[in-house]
Formats: C-alpha cells, sequence, structure tokens
C-alpha cells in the first residue's frame, strides 16, 4: 500500500484552473466595470493586463512550487501521482489563461 | 469502553456467508419495496425510470417532427406545439440524462470501486423518489394541457407573469427544481462515497478511470445546479410574489436569467458527456484487449474540461449584444475546450489502434460514438467563431448541433454501455440477431434526422416555428428529417425488443463473460444486495485486475468484513487518498422514511404550485421534521472502540472518527450553498452595474443597529455552537450551550424579518430592494435550519447517540453556524454597501 499523501494535495488539481476561473472572472467585472462607468480606454487596458498578470504571475509560482519538489517527499505513488497531474493541470490552466484571455488586450474596449 | 460484540463465524462457507448477508441487506417483498435503500435497487429504478420519461421524450419528438414534416401542418396548433417541444427538451435534459447518470453512477459506482453500498443509502432513495415525483408532477401537466410552453430554457421575460399567465411556467420552476435538488444530493453523495469509501488499497493512482469522471462530474454538479436553482426560485418569488428581479421595467434584467440559467447549462452538456466517457474508457480497454493509453492524461483532460466548460457559458448569448472584448475571449474559450476533449478521443483510438478490438454490438454503438460526437464537436467549434454564430443563431444548426453533441454524447455510449452491462444486470449474456440490425436503423436514422437539420437551419429556418409555408426551400430537408426520425424511432423499438429478448433468451452465466479487468466483475451475477461478500484488498491499479478468482475468494469471506455482525449493513470507510482503511461505516436498513419524505416534499411542491402558500409552508415544516426525525436513528447508540474487520485488523465505527462521510457530506452540500449564495451576489452587482432603471427613486437606507444586532447574535451563536462541542468532547453537559445558540439564532431571524420589512425601495417596486430582501431572506433561512440543526442536537443527546467519543453532530453544527456567521456577514455588508452603490450610479457620467 502507498503512504498516505495528505489530502489537502487533491486540491491542488483544481488549483490551477481555480485561479484560471478568477482571471476570467475578474477579467469580465473589470471590463463590465470600467465599461459602465466610461473609464479611460488606456487605464481600462492597463487595469485588464494587470489581471491578467497578476493571475500569470500566480500560475507562475504554483507550477514553480509544484516543479520544485523538496528532495525526500517522492514515495513514487500516490503522491507522486498527485503531484504530476497537479503540475500538469496548472501548466494547462496556464496556458489556457494565456491563449483565451491575453489576445484580448489588443481589442478596442468598450465596443 | 469495549462493549462486547457477536464475534463472527469463523471459516464461513461462500453459501452460509451469502445467507448470513442476504438475510441483513435483502429488501423485503410486497410494499416494502417502498423502503428499499439498495443502491442496486435504487439505481436500477433510476435507469428504468429515466427509460421511461427516454420513451416519453422521443414520443413529443416524433410529435413536432409529424408537425414539421410538412408546411402548414395542422397536425397541432401553435400553443400545443410550444408544450410539446418544451417538453421534449425538458424531459429529455431533466428527466432522462442527468437521471439516467445518477442512475448509473448509484448502480455502478460503488461496485467498480470495491464498495458494498453508497454512503447515505437514505438519501439515494429520497433522491429517487423526489426525481419520479417531480417528473410526474411535470408529466401529469402535459396530459392536463397545462405543460410549460416557453421553451426548455424558459427565457423570461416570455416565461414571466406578463407573458406567461397560468401555471405552465411554474410547473417547470417547482418541478425542475424539485428534480435538481434530488440530482444536488445525489452528486454531495457521489463525491463523498468515491472519496471515502473505495475498496482499501485503492490509492487514488489506482482508482479505475470510471472512479475519476464521476468524481469529477459529481463536482460539476455540486457547482452547476445551484445557480439554475437560484434562476428558478427567484424567477418563481417573482411570478408568485411580483419581486421583480427580472422584470426590466422595475430594475430587473432578462438577462440574469440567461446568465443563471447558463452558468447551469453549458457545464450540463459535460456533466452529460463525462460520466458516458467513463462508460467508454472502462469499455473500451476490455473490448480492444489492453489497457488505456493516457490514463493520466485523461485525467488532466477531464479536470481542465470541467473548468473550461463553466467558464463559456456565454458562448449561448453571443447575440444578446455584449462588448466585443467580452464575447473574444468567451469565443476562444469555447474553442480551446475542445483540446481536452479531443485528448479523451485520442486516448480512445490509440487504445483500439493498438489492441485487438472485438467487432460486437457494444463496440458499433462506440462507433456511432465516435462518429456523431466528433461531428457535434466540429459544428460546435463553428459556433464558437462568433461572426458564424450570429448566422446560425437560433436556426435549426443549432438544433442538429446539439443533438449530435448530445446524441453522441449520451445515446451511443448508454446503448454500448447497456449491451456491455446487461449481463451483470440480468445475469445474461447477449444473443445479437435483432442488435445489429437496431443498431444500424438507429445509427442511419439519427444522421438522416439530424444531419440535414445543418441545412434547414443554414437556409434559414427558425427554431421553435410550429409551422411553415413551403416557399422557403426547407420542404424536403424537413420531410426526409421527419423520415429519418421514424427510421430512428423504429430502431429504439428494435433495441428494447432486443433487450427484452434477450431478458427472456439470453444464455445464463455466472460472472465475468468480458474477461474484463475491474471489481464489478468480481461477484456473482447479477450482484446480490451486499455486492460483495467480503471487500477487496486492492494491490495493483483496479482497473488491471482478474476478477474471476477474486470473486470466488471475496465470496468465501477472504477479504475484508467476510462475516456478519450485529445485523449490520456494514462497509470500509478509507483514508480518501492512500485508500488506507480507517472506519467501519454502518449503514442504515431499509426504511419507508425517504419515500414519506418525498411526499411531504412533492406536497409542498403542489400546494406552491395551486398558491396554497400556508399549506406549502407547513408541508415543508413537514419535511424538514422527517429529516430531524430520520436522523434520531442514524449512527450507533453507544461507543464500540475499535471492531475487528478481518485480515488482522481492527477499526474504529464511522461514528467514532474525525473524517466520517457526514462531515464530508457537510463540506460539499456548503460548496454548492455558497455556489448558490455567491449566484446570488453577482446577480445584485449584476443588476447594479447593467440594468436599466438604476439607480431607483428611492435611495436604500438600511437599519444600523438591527443590522449589527443580527450579525452580533449570528456570531454567538457560532461561539455557543463551539462551545456546546467542548462540553460534549469533555463529557460535559453541552445543552446549556446549545439553548443560548438557539435563542439567539432566534433573536437573529427576528432582527432579519424586521429588516426586510423596512427594505427601501419597497421589494415589489424595485430590484434593489427585491434583491436586498433575498440576501437577508437566505441568512435568515440558513438561521432557521441552524435551529433544526441544534433540536436534532437535543434529541439524540437525550437518546444516548452523542458521546464524548461520538461528537459528529455537535461539529456539524458547529460547521453550519460557522457557514451562516461568515454568509451573514457578507450579505449585510452587501446590503450596508449598497446605498454606496447607488450614489457611485449616479455619479456615472
Amino acid at each position: 500500500m502507498n503512504g498516505a499523501a495528505p489530502p489537502r494535495l487533491l486540491v491542488w488539481l483544481g488549483a490551477g484552473f481555480v485561479v484560471w476561473s478568477s482571471a476570467l472572472v475578474a477579467l469580465y467585472a473589470v471590463h463590465a466595470i470600467g465599461c459602465a462607468f466610461a473609464w479611460r480606454a488606456d487605464l481600462l487596458r492597463l487595469g485588464l493586463g494587470a489581471v491578467i498578470l497578476i493571475h500569470i504571475a500566480a500560475l507562475a509560482m504554483m507550477w514553480h512550487r509544484l516543479a520544485t519538489r523538496p528532495v525526500g517527499v517522492t514515495d513514487g505513488g500516490t503522491r507522486d501521482f498527485l503531484v504530476t497531474l497537479s503540475l500538469w493541470a496548472t501548466i494547462a490552466a496556464t496556458a489556457a489563461t494565456v491563449l483565451i484571455l491575453g489576445p484580448t488586450l489588443l481589442l478596442t474596449t468598450c465596443l | 469502553m469495549n462493549a462486547p460484540i457477536e464475534q463472527p463465524p469463523q471459516g464461513s462457507p461462500a453459501l452460509r456467508l451469502h445467507r448470513q448477508l442476504a438475510a441483513i441487506w435483502a429488501t423485503g417483498p410486497g410494499w416494502q419495496r417502498l423502503a428499499a435503500v439498495n443502491h442496486s435497487i435504487i439505481g436500477l429504478r433510476f435507469m428504468a425510470t429515466a427509460f421511461a420519461f427516454f420513451a416519453i421524450g422521443g414520443v413529443l419528438g416524433m410529435l413536432t417532427r409529424v408537425q414539421l414534416a410538412t408546411p402548414k401542418a395542422a397536425f397541432m396548433d401553435a400553443e400545443t406545439y410550444n408544450q410539446v417541444f418544451t417538453m421534449h427538451g425538458s424531459i429529455l435534459l431533466f428527466l432522462f440524462a442527468i437521471p439516467m447518470i445518477e442512475g448509473i453512477a448509484v448502480y455502478l459506482t460503488p461496485k467498480i470501486l470495491g464498495a458494498r453500498d453508497f454512503a447515505f443509502p437514505r438519501l439515494t432513495a429520497y433522491g429517487y423518489w423526489c426525481y419520479l415525483f417531480g417528473g410526474t408532477i411535470l408529466t401529469g401537466a402535459l396530459i392536463a394541457g397545462v405543460a410549460p410552453n416557453s421553451g426548455w430554457f424558459m427565457y423570461t421575460p416570455l416565461s414571466s407573469n406578463v407573458y406567461t399567465p397560468g401555471i405552465n411556467a411554474d410547473v417547470w420552476l417547482l418541478g425542475v427544481t424539485f428534480v435538481e435538488i434530488s440530482a444536488l444530493t445525489l452528486a454531495v453523495e457521489i463525491v463523498v462515497s468515491i472519496l471515502k469509501m473505495r475498496a482499501p488499497g485503492m490509492s487514488l493512482d489506482r482508482m479505475p478511470i470510471f472512479g475519476w469522471y464521476m468524481l469529477v462530474t459529481a463536482l460539476m454538479m455540486v457547482v452547476a445546479f445551484p445557480p439554475l436553482i437560484l434562476a428558478s426560485i427567484l424567477l418563481e418569488i417573482e411570478r408568485a410574489f411580483g419581486l421583480p428581479f427580472f422584470d426590466p421595467t422595475r430594475g430587473g434584467d432578462s438577462l440574469l436569467w440567461q446568465h443563471l440559467f447558463w452558468l447551469f447549462g453549458h457545464p450540463d452538456v459535460y456533466i452529460i458527456f463525462l460520466p458516458m466517457a467513463g462508460l467508454l474508457s472502462t469499455m473500451i480497454p476490455v473490448l480492444a484487449n489492453r489497457t488505456l493509453i493516457g490514463y493520466r492524461a485523461i485525467v488532466v483532460a477531464i479536470i481542465a474540461l470541467a473548468f473550461v466548460s463553466f467558464g463559456i457559458w456565454v458562448h449561448h448569448m453571443f447575440t444578446v449584444g455584449i462588448p466585443h472584448l467580452a464575447l473574444a475571449f468567451f469565443s476562444a474559450g469555447s474553442a480551446i475546450v475542445a483540446v481536452p476533449t479531443a485528448v479523451q478521443i485520442f486516448a480512445w483510438l490509440a487504445t483500439l489502434a493498438h489492441g485487438r478490438p472485438r467487432w460486437n454490438v457494444p463496440m458499433l454503438y462506440v462507433f456511432g460514438f465516435f462518429f456523431t460526437f466528433v461531428f457535434g464537436g466540429l459544428t460546435g467549434v463553428m459556433l464558437a467563431i462568433v461572426p458564424f454564430d450570429w448566422q446560425a443563431h437560433d436556426t435549426y444548426f443549432v438544433v442538429a448541433h446539439f443533438h449530435y453533441v448530445v446524441g453522441g454524447a449520451a445515446a451511443f455510449p448508454l446503448l454500448a454501455a447497456l449491451y456491455y452491462w446487461l449481463p451483470l444486470l440480468t445475469g445474461r449474456t447477449a444473443v445479437y440477431r435483432l442488435s445489429v440490425p437496431a443498431f444500424w436503423l438507429v445509427f442511419i436514422g439519427f444522421n438522416l434526422t439530424f444531419f440535414l437539420m445543418h441545412l434547414t437551419g443554414l437556409l434559414g429556418m427558425p427554431r421553435r416555428v410550429y409551422t411553415y409555408s413551403g416557399h422557403e426551400g426547407w420542404t424536403w430537408l424537413n420531410l426526409l428529417s421527419s423520415v429519418g426520425g421514424f427510421i430512428m424511432t423504429i430502431g429504439f423499438g428494435l433495441v428494447v425488443i432486443d433487450l427484452l429478448a434477450q431478458l427472456r433468451y439470453g444464455r445464463r452465466v455466472r460472472r465475468d463473460p468480458w474477461r474484463a479487468a475491474t471489481l464489478e466483475w468480481a461477484m456473482p451475477i447479477p450482484p446480490a444486495p451486499y455486492a460483495f461478500a467480503s471487500i477487496p484488498e486492492v494491490e495493483t491499479r483496479a482497473d488491471r485486475i482478474a476478477p474471476g478468482e477474486l470473486a470466488r475468494s471475496l465470496a468465501r469471506g477472504e477479504g475484508y468484513l467476510g462475516f456478519a455482525r450485529n445485523g449490520w449493513q456494514e462497509t470500509l470507510g478509507i483514508h480518501m487518498t492512500s485508500g488506507t482503511p480507517e472506519q467501519v461505516i454502518v449503514l442504515p436498513r431499509p426504511t419507508y422514511l425517504p419515500f414519506g419524505t418525498a411526499l411531504a416534499t412533492a406536497a409542498a411542491v403542489l400546494a406552491m404550485l395551486f398558491q396554497f402558500y400556508l399549506l406549502a409552508l407547513a408541508m415543508a415544516l413537514v419535511t424538514a421534521g422527517l429529516f430531524v426525525w430520520s436522523g434520531q436513528n442514524a449512527g450507533l447508540a453507544r461507543d464500540y472502540g475499535p471492531l475487528p474487520v478481518g485480515r488482522g485488523l481492527s477499526l474504529p465505527p464511522h461514528t467514532e472518527v474525525a473524517g466520517a462521510p457526514p462531515w464530508w457530506a457537510l463540506i460539499f452540500t456548503l460548496v454548492a450553498d455558497a455556489t448558490l449564495f455567491t449566484s446570488l451576489l453577482f446577480g445584485t452587482l449584476y443588476l447594479w452595474i447593467s440594468a436599466p432603471k438604476w439607480p431607483p427613486a428611492a435611495a436604500p437606507e438600511p437599519d444600523l443597529l438591527l443590522t449589527f444586532a443580527a450579525l452580533a447574535a449570528l456570531a454567538v451563536a457560532a461561539v455557543a455552537a463551539r462551545g456546546s462541542l467542548r462540553a460534549g468532547a469533555a463529557g460535559g453537559a453541552p445543552q446549556g450551550w446549545i439553548g443560548l445558540a438557539a435563542v439567539v439564532l432566534l433573536a437573529a431571524i427576528a432582527a432579519i424579518v424586521a429588516l426586510i420589512g423596512g427594505v427601501v425601495p419597497y421589494p415589489r417596486e424595485h430590484a434593489l430592494g427585491a434583491t436586498a430582501a433575498a440576501l437577508l431572506g437566505y441568512v435568515a433561512l440558513h438561521a432557521g435550519i441552524g435551529l433544526l440543526f441544534l433540536l436534532s442536537n437535543l434529541l439524540r443527546l437525550a437518546s444516548g447517540r452523542i458521546s464524548p467519543r461520538r461528537t459528529l453532530d455537535l461539529r456539524l453544527s458547529r460547521l453550519w453556524l460557522d457557514y451562516t456567521a461568515v454568509t451573514g456577514l457578507v450579505a449585510f455588508g452587501l446590503v450596508l454597501a449598497l446605498p454606496a452603490l447607488v450614489a457611485m450610479l449616479g455619479a456615472r457620467p
């Protein structure tokens, strides 16, 4: 039987995409508020860019943490399985954040 | 204080063990069937009922095809057609697809994961009866001619009182909400059962891929259903009491309904697809004679799919006037969601390509799935592109697309699974004389019906028209679609005949006719009510086992719990990730309570429907009372300490451990609850930023004193719950703390009711007042439920069900009251912030 991987590792499986979800909701909200209150286009774009960058930075930190496990915590079983899957899910979430949300910065803000 | 217990019989032969366990787990004959709580029985009932609704929904679909087969048809008038197509969609989505998934999950999941039953058998039964009664209300309305008629997504303002007077829309709102709440309870149960009740040794990396699919799907259901439940409640309140959440003339917004509906509606497609993909991922390796390729990639893909499917709800709303920048990222997300889907498709193709596939009837339906689902997926990518969607929106192209997706995702894998698992259900192997022609009729009929709808859509035929003039160029396409529909129906008819023939003439088989590699075949078939005579120890990945020899060993009682004890229905609870056994879970025996509670719930729904609000309130209280009563016999009446479970291991009962299933069930219930609350917050802020007629004429002026008094009372209740837990754990008397918590909760409710009474603007006059009242009402409702928790604590203390070792009840109350205090803080905070938010709108350029 494998050693006990703590249940909190399960949270890491979805953590990357939780950050992606947060980026999507924040982007949609900032955009809606900016357009509703007629913010200047350059300021609104800056705000949207900041939202995306903050989330990409969070994802990068998670990616780094998952990819650089401390020596001695691998068990070749459940823990490794969960960490590996969490890493790949975080990479997928990072790609989704860049590909889905990034290009919007180039568009007209409130058309 | 280890009390003496009945010792397990040593060296029981398989037959003796079977008789002992069957006597404990079996459901009685006759009327006692209404008391059934066993997962095999409830799972089969779910599936059979879902098939009945599939037949009804299918007939309604055929009626629409008869109407549209020729121009200017007089077969149905517009009103009848509206009811028929609305019920066709509503039945197939809400009464067939989701309940069928639940039925499969209930029947198969414990068996594939090596458990004897689900975590909460009475809740499973309650979920089934709610589904049956809710579906019956909807179907009864159709027969009475008052069925819903606003389309299966019930857009406002069409479904509002102004444009849909009468009870048609109320039937949908109440009936579907009834069914959805039952789905939500089952989702929580599936999550807890998968995480806590797998076979010992089945760590997450050894879990069969089906377990991952069901886990992710159930978690999606936990988060997806609350927005729809909230939307239905708000619209019903608007229709019944005039609070204008969706009425743009009074500060509401029809688009809020669309947002809340599609926050459920889009993930719902994947909630249907993922379990079917789980079935495919289980069947394809067996049919291909090799293990599944890409297990880890598939797990990552389904996690990605689950999240991204929520983030693209707006692609159903591309034409409502959302700013282009937002359209762009929802469009990109809608296209990218194809990637994790494709990962699974390629994993299955690779498994087939590297294996030695058996070309039999299940495989034929797998082929049907690949063809239709990939086709539907590709048209989905087309519709993800905004300019194309603007052209095709609300045309028959969309109808064709979602029938390919849902038909491909649900019907073909489901039929493959039915033929594959039929021996497990019936103990008979298939005779394929009718199966093959039945498949081809379904396949050809399906494609003839729905492929041509792409063309009618591109030629401009709008969906939901009940007739057409005949000059548009759609006539032949519609006629051929209708012919295809009849061919498909004949095919389904043959499938039914084929299945009945197999029940009668199929060759009897004892176990594992497919040379499969998962645990559901490691038992005699059809399965006994206890599923496993003893519970296996899993030492390899649980989709690579040899069920044949294992089945004989388990039948001899050589696994865990290979004995009968105290007349208990026992199974094992494990550590969530490692699969290490942690607890003995003692499950409840058959009882009429779920049936009675569901009847009371149905009475409340019907009373609401016919506007007998006091009666509805009374029946809701009866329902709550039955839930409290049902808790009185839950768990064990005294401390036992570690109990022997076989293989030299002793474990405490679930009542004496920290991580018992009810604890996790409440956590996931609160996740669903928090999603509903977040949806309410979103609705309030959405109306603030987007709805017309804001700011209202009367500025909000919340009563600070009452607000802080209510908040303080909720905080004191949470502190008192902690006090009761400390006292209970120390062997003291927690009744005083519980009494204090109850008194302050009553004070909080009184203060909140006073606050609702003083909301400005008046809730019927403007959506601002309506949303403030809804936020306050949410907190009051939770305080009221908190009172039920406390009442249950007192009753169970009196009956000796709570002891220093058994403090689960007190911990559940503490968790509930903590949640109530936190959401109260947020809700009151928003209500207090409303004047400032309204002032900001006034300063807007």
